[in-house]
């Protein structure tokens, strides 16, 4: 089992969280983060912003499907300049139902 | 050292947070994220009344039959696709992990739709910031 975070545009979230969806992962967990890459945040003119306002998208999934995530999330996330956001694969060793109680591996 | 995530409803966090003192276990981090899971939502009813329902939110579940996606196409009460969650991360050595675990669930096991999920997550080092200290005794 991976875990999948992914920072990406806010105004991308929607996008994401359907395509997602479609490809029949519907269960993720959300939060509203800030945060700021290689380039040290934005310079508009002469207002500098250290962190910008970002989406992280957290999911679990099974191994083999960590690959249809990640394509699904960089096609529909992406639109080609920095600020983008990154996506980050950590493992997972157990996975619990609080409902059931059960292991779902 | 592993890292126990766990999403809970948000009404069971202080409950929570005494079964892990109970436990002997006080540390953790708390943040606030939504969620859903495979059910794609819930319904007002089901979730604190104050909170208000995402309309704007189109991300609604449309290849199988939910309460959410149900209720929005007969109007009867207001969809809520994204819930209100707490989610609670606690690092401990290898062998606290499974009474965490215990502690976690024995408190947030309603046995209705949305009681949360666990995950259990390796965690290589860990350094304690105001002394510099590594390893099993700074987590």
């Amino acid at each position: 089992m991976k875990m999948v975070r992914a920072i990406v545009r806010p105004e991308k979230e929607n996008d994401v969280v359907l395509a997602l969806e479609a490809k029949g992962f519907p269960a993720l967990t959300k939060a509203n983060v800030f945060g700021r890459g290689r380039q040290k945040g934005l310079s508009v003119g002469a207002v500098h912003y250290d962190e910008l306002p970002k989406v992280m998208l957290l999911i679990v999934v099974p191994d083999q499907d960590v690959e249809t995530v990640l394509q699904v999330i960089q096609d529909t996330a992406r639109i080609g300049y920095e600020g983008d956001g990154r996506i980050f694969v950590s493992p997972v060793l157990e996975s619990y139902t609080i409902r059931t109680g059960e292991k779902t591996v | 050292m592993k890292e126990i995530v766990a999403i809970i409803r948000r009404d069971k966090l202080s409950e929570t947070r005494m079964a892990l003192e109970d436990a002997g276990l006080g540390e953790m981090t708390v943040h606030t994220v939504n969620g859903r899971g495979r059910q794609g939502g819930t319904l007002m009813t089901e979730i604190d009344p104050e909170v208000p329902a995402e309309f704007d939110a189109v991300s609604r579940i449309t290849r199988y039959p939910t309460p959410a996606a149900y209720a929005l196409s007969h109007s009867l009460t207001r969809p809520v696709f994204w819930i209100p969650k707490r989610m609670i991360q606690v690092v401990v050595p290898d062998d606290k992990a499974s009474l965490v675990i215990r502690a976690i669930m024995s408190v947030n096991r309603s046995g209705r739709f949305g009681d949360g999920r666990i995950f259990v997550c390796p965690i290589e080092e860990t350094v304690r910031i105001r002394t510099g200290e590594r390893g099993e005794g700074s987590c």
